[in-house]
């Protein structure tokens, strides 16, 4: 059985904690093995602390801010030292057919709608899954994936790194990466978030678009500033943003009002809901210098310069270092 | 059973005689009760304990005892009170916060040893 890692370790000065396996559905499925077992399997092969992360690429997923990719982890797990924990190591993400009703209930979803219907969709687990009332979490050991598997810890050495999902599909197709430190405006980027049932952090809709899960002022930008994360190329990032964008999906009403999203619809021209953002997300919007004022003034450039130019018009990320998936990513395989 | 719980003291007491009682040659190092000053212990489950560290102390090929207590699940909510005191150490205010830890599993203690016996009940089944 095939599969993909990103190894534990130092890269370009900044830990990375844990391993970052990625199975594929269909490999495990050519191996004649469940989920669980190919889990288990992988495990055994790596001492090290490790993030297990099972993906579907026929089903689509959400990003924390309401982007929705072709692409899903469909079950996560954690292990250490070959072993995976029997209550708290595996969750599975509860999936979702299409459905007109929950379109309505998460706007962000319109993007489901137009480009994709047929996929499955997942995002997080289903509570009822769970043993105790953990959050999003399986824990192994030493290794923790959290938050759906786009967070990584070790708990021992408390290091962290967040790989945000677009990262981790472009790791597999061997797309364009950015290693570096989260920054300020990641910072306050992942609390602008959207309102979803079973969502990747949150169980049930509690953060709608224009809101901030963070609630804190300026100490948002402060809150994850310094955690190494391995996301996709801006590029990358500008034209789901752009497709978001085009699905009429808005700023800060459909979509999250996350730095990117505003960044890209400025630069547009594309509607962005001002007055739907609440003072407290303008708060911490404005604390790394994303003001109204700023955004009232477009640039009205064409879609095609965004995506060129998307290096200087998406803020965030420090001391970002670009990679081909393949200089990074370890090709392996399980002998069952 | 005269007492459904034991003093923590006589606890930690029962798990040192357990161990040095028949082999006073071997050691038991007791670790994740340092933050108690007090406490009182499920009887019943102090006794099948004693039993296993007595049964562990009088294998041959083993020298010393190893006796860990951490959470039963890896993320547990704790409430954190932030106590104002004066100076004659009065309590004059009292904020109440809740904070989440994570905590690593059992998994962390077991080496490289695959001879692992679960005594536990399941998770609700307790």
């Amino acid at each position: 059985m095939k599969y993909l890692m990103f190894p534990e370790g130092k890269i370009d000065g900044k830990m990375i904690p844990v391993n970052i396996i990625f199975l594929n559905v269909k490999e495990i499925e050519k191996a004649g093995l469940t989920q669980d077992e190919a889990i288990r399997a992988v495990a055994k092969q790596h001492l090290e602390p490790t993030a297990i992360n099972v993906f579907d690429l026929d089903a689509c997923t959400t990003t924390s801010d309401g982007l929705c990719v072709e692409g899903a982890i469909v079950r996560m797990g954690a292990a250490d030292r070959g072993r995976v924990n029997n209550e708290f190591g595996i969750l599975p993400m509860q999936d979702f057919k299409f459905n007109k009703e929950q379109v309505e209930r998460e706007p962000h979803l319109k993007q489901w709608a137009k480009l994709f219907p047929e996929r499955t969709l997942f995002r997080g687990p289903n509570p009822g899954n769970k043993k105790i009332p953990v959050h999003n979490v399986v824990i192994t050991g030493r290794a923790s994936n959290n938050n759906s598997a786009t967070e990584m810890m070790n708990i021992i050495t408390m290091d962290e790194v967040l790989y945000p999902i677009i990262g981790q599909l472009e790791s597999q197709r061997d797309g364009d990466l950015l290693i570096g430190w989260t920054g300020e405006t990641m910072s306050v980027g992942i609390g602008m978030t959207v309102a979803e049932q079973f969502g990747r952090v949150f169980p049930h809709p509690q953060f709608k678009a224009g809101t901030t899960a963070h609630n804190s002022g300026a100490y948002a930008k402060t809150l994850k500033q310094w955690i190494p994360c391995i996301v996709a190329d801006k590029k990358v990032m500008a034209k789901y943003i752009i497709r978001a964008l085009d699905c009429g999906c808005v700023p800060g009403r459909d979509i999250g009002c996350s730095p990117l999203n505003l960044s890209v619809a400025r630069a547009l021209g594309a509607e962005i809901d001002f007055d739907n953002i609440i003072p407290a997300a303008w708060e911490e919007l404005k604390s790394v210098g994303i003001t109204r004022e700023w955004l009232e003034k477009p640039l009205n450039i064409s879609r095609d310069e965004v995506i060129a130019r998307a290096d200087e018009l998406l803020p965030g990320i420090n001391d970002a270092h670009k990679h081909k998936a393949r200089e990074v990513i370890k090709e392996l395989e399980l002998n069952i | 059973m005269k007492l459904l719980h034991t003093k923590l003291p006589d606890f930690m007491k029962k798990m040192y005689i357990a161990t040095t009682g028949k082999h006073p040659e071997k050691t038991i190092r007791i670790r994740g009760l340092e933050g108690l000053q007090s406490a009182k212990m499920q009887s019943l489950r102090t006794g099948r304990i004693e039993k296993v560290v007595e049964e562990m102390a009088d294998r041959e090929d083993i020298s010393s005892i190893d006796f860990v207590v951490m959470p039963r699940v890896p993320e547990t909510m704790h409430t954190v009170a932030v106590k104002g005191l004066d100076s004659e150490g009065n309590v004059k205010k009292v904020v109440l916060e809740v904070i989440n830890i994570l905590h690593p599993t059992e998994e962390v203690e077991f080496g490289d040893c695959t001879d692992i016996e679960d005594h536990r009940p399941p998770i609700g089944l307790h």
